[in-house]
């Protein structure tokens, strides 16, 4: 017997809920410090940059390098199985020195993926609507 | 550091240790429990602190644990807290006794190997939904620990041009300890480098014979005051100095620096404690959940310089007979997951003199231990007289 094997999907909460929202429209989301202007990723209560509770979030530019990734070979749940190989990478976005993001790189033999390749955002469906934020190399 | 009121480990003990033991966490603590008093020379009235770190949701509680043991009586105990393997539980003694909330606590370290998070996915049935910040990783297949140590691995290729032969080449040093050690080693074949780059991989480059070997077991150890320590058993093994660091980053994929992490911060801080240098120290027992783990540590702590670790290691450096034996008991990826402990137990082993067939040539009296890496660590520096 054959099954549909579902995705890992996200429980949006009212923390990630903007990253998951701005994903289905098309757009990179990240959590914002309203008063102090902080990008963070993951995000949290609280500003850890000026300890502000007033957060907001900001569609960001989409843009980015990859400061490091693996390609997995292995999937660890049964989603991934038919997937593999495939790139799981750490970006970090133009929009702020250090802020990073975990993510895949898409449409790219795995293998000629190397440290500090420019990429650029799109956008995978997921599953039940969810919308992925992942990256592929640009010029 | 003063040099007054010195930490000691008095007491080691191993539980059964196996692939399939089908022996329960709590059976498992209690053997450990029993082989580090017995080891000690000590009662479960000796026992008046408890801490009992496991794996999550493979926890045994410290009351629990007092009960089973007959420790009649605890004046500190500490359970399920977070952080850098089974250090966290020899921080807690340490503390402990340094302040005087305790004189003689007993530590463990349970794991079993089902507990490890891949087979936690593997159930099937329907849609699975991921909460809190997890949901920013599983999407995306970054579910265990080899994406992010895959990911730490690449990184220091990167910025420093080493190879998977400098990775493999500690998985071959550290075998051949593993090969000194029939009684507790899994593995009794010499590794050649052509076995570790055949070995499959899980998250290219991170290889199978990079990861540690999963099992059920428990590791236990006796902390006491140094006064109580002169009259026990065993030869203490005192700590003359110890350091916790972390990252301001909670995630170990989004860490600042992923080649200078959270064990150059706990090393710093070890060494400020310390008199010791790092060419003092005779052997080490350096964390190998994933092999690239110790060789930061080997970088951290200064033996081997920044991006060095694989050439430190292939000069023989951490071999019997180098500089700096490390991870004499073959390590976790040999003698399976331990969570750390077993390196807290080997080295005390070398420097009071009863690792019998593996005791050292250099006859050590000066060793280093280490736990995680990643957004959390810690490392303590051990001494004999």
């Amino acid at each position: 017997m054959t099954t549909e094997v579902s995705a890992p999907l996200p429980l949006p909460n009212e923390l990630t809920k903007p990253f998951w929202e701005g994903a289905a429209k098309g757009q990179l989301v990240i959590q914002r410090c309203n008063a102090c202007g902080h990008l963070q990723h993951a995000p949290e209560p609280v500003c850890s940059a000026c300890l502000s509770f007033d957060l907001g979030s900001a569609a960001v530019s989409g843009t980015g390098t990859v400061y490091t990734f693996c390609i997995a070979t292995q999937a660890f749940h049964p989603y991934f199985e038919d997937k593999l190989p495939f790139v799981i990478a750490v970006v970090e976005l133009d929009d702020q020195p250090g802020l990073k993001m975990i993510t895949n790189i898409v449409d790219v033999d795995p293998d000629s993926v190397r440290v500090g390749d420019r990429v650029g955002v799109t956008f995978n469906l997921l599953g039940e609507g969810f919308m992925l934020p992942v990256f592929r190399p640009i010029a | 550091m003063s040099k007054k009121n010195r930490v000691a480990i008095v007491g080691v003990g191993y539980s059964d240790v196996g692939r399939a033991t089908g022996l329960s966490l709590t059976k498992l603590t209690a053997q450990a429990g029993v082989a580090a008093m017995e080891d000690a020379g000590l009662k479960p009235t000796d026992i008046d602190g408890l801490v009992t770190h496991s794996f999550p949701n493979q926890f045994v509680s410290s009351t629990h644990t007092a009960a089973m043991l007959g420790i009649p009586d605890l004046a500190f105990y500490s359970g399920n807290v977070d952080g850098a393997a089974y250090s966290v539980a020899a921080m807690h003694a340490i503390a402990a006794i340094e302040s005087g909330s305790a004189e003689t606590v007993l530590t463990f370290r349970t794991v079993h190997k089902a507990g490890q998070g891949g087979e936690t996915f593997r159930g099937g049935g329907g849609p699975q939904t991921i909460p809190g910040n997890m949901q920013l990783a599983m999407p995306y297949g970054s579910i265990a620990g080899p994406h992010w140590a895959g990911m730490y691995m690449t990184r220091h290729m990167a910025m420093y041009g080493s190879t998977e032969e400098d990775f493999g080449s500690f998985a071959i040093a550290q075998r051949k300890f593993a090969v000194a050690n029939p009684t507790e080693s899994f593995f009794h074949e010499e590794l050649t480098m052509d076995d570790y780059l055949n070995s499959r991989y899980i998250a290219k480059p991170l290889h199978l014979l990079d990861c540690d070997y999963p099992v059920d077991s428990s590791s236990a150890l006796i902390f006491t005051t140094e006064e109580r320590a002169r009259d026990m058993k065993q030869k203490p093994v005192f700590f003359d100095s110890w350091a916790n660091g972390t990252t301001k980053e909670a995630d170990f994929s989004l860490v600042e620096d992923m080649t200078h992490s959270s064990p150059w911060m706990a090393s710093r801080r070890m060494w400020s404690r310390s008199d010791l240098k790092p060419k003092d120290v005779q052997t080490a027992g350096l964390y190998d959940g994933f092999s690239f783990i110790a060789m930061q540590w080997l970088e951290a702590l200064g033996f081997a310089e920044e991006g060095g670790s694989g050439a430190f290691v292939r000069s023989g450096a951490t071999s019997a007979t180098g500089s700096l034996p490390t991870n004499t008991d073959g390590g976790a990826c040999n003698v399976g997951r331990r969570h750390g402990a077993n390196f807290f137990i080997e080295v005390t082993r070398q420097l009071r003199g009863t690792a019998g067939d593996r005791a050292l040539p250099n006859n050590p009296k000066v060793g280093v231990v280490s736990n995680a890496v990643g957004g959390f660590a810690a490392c303590a520096l051990l001494t004999a007289d």
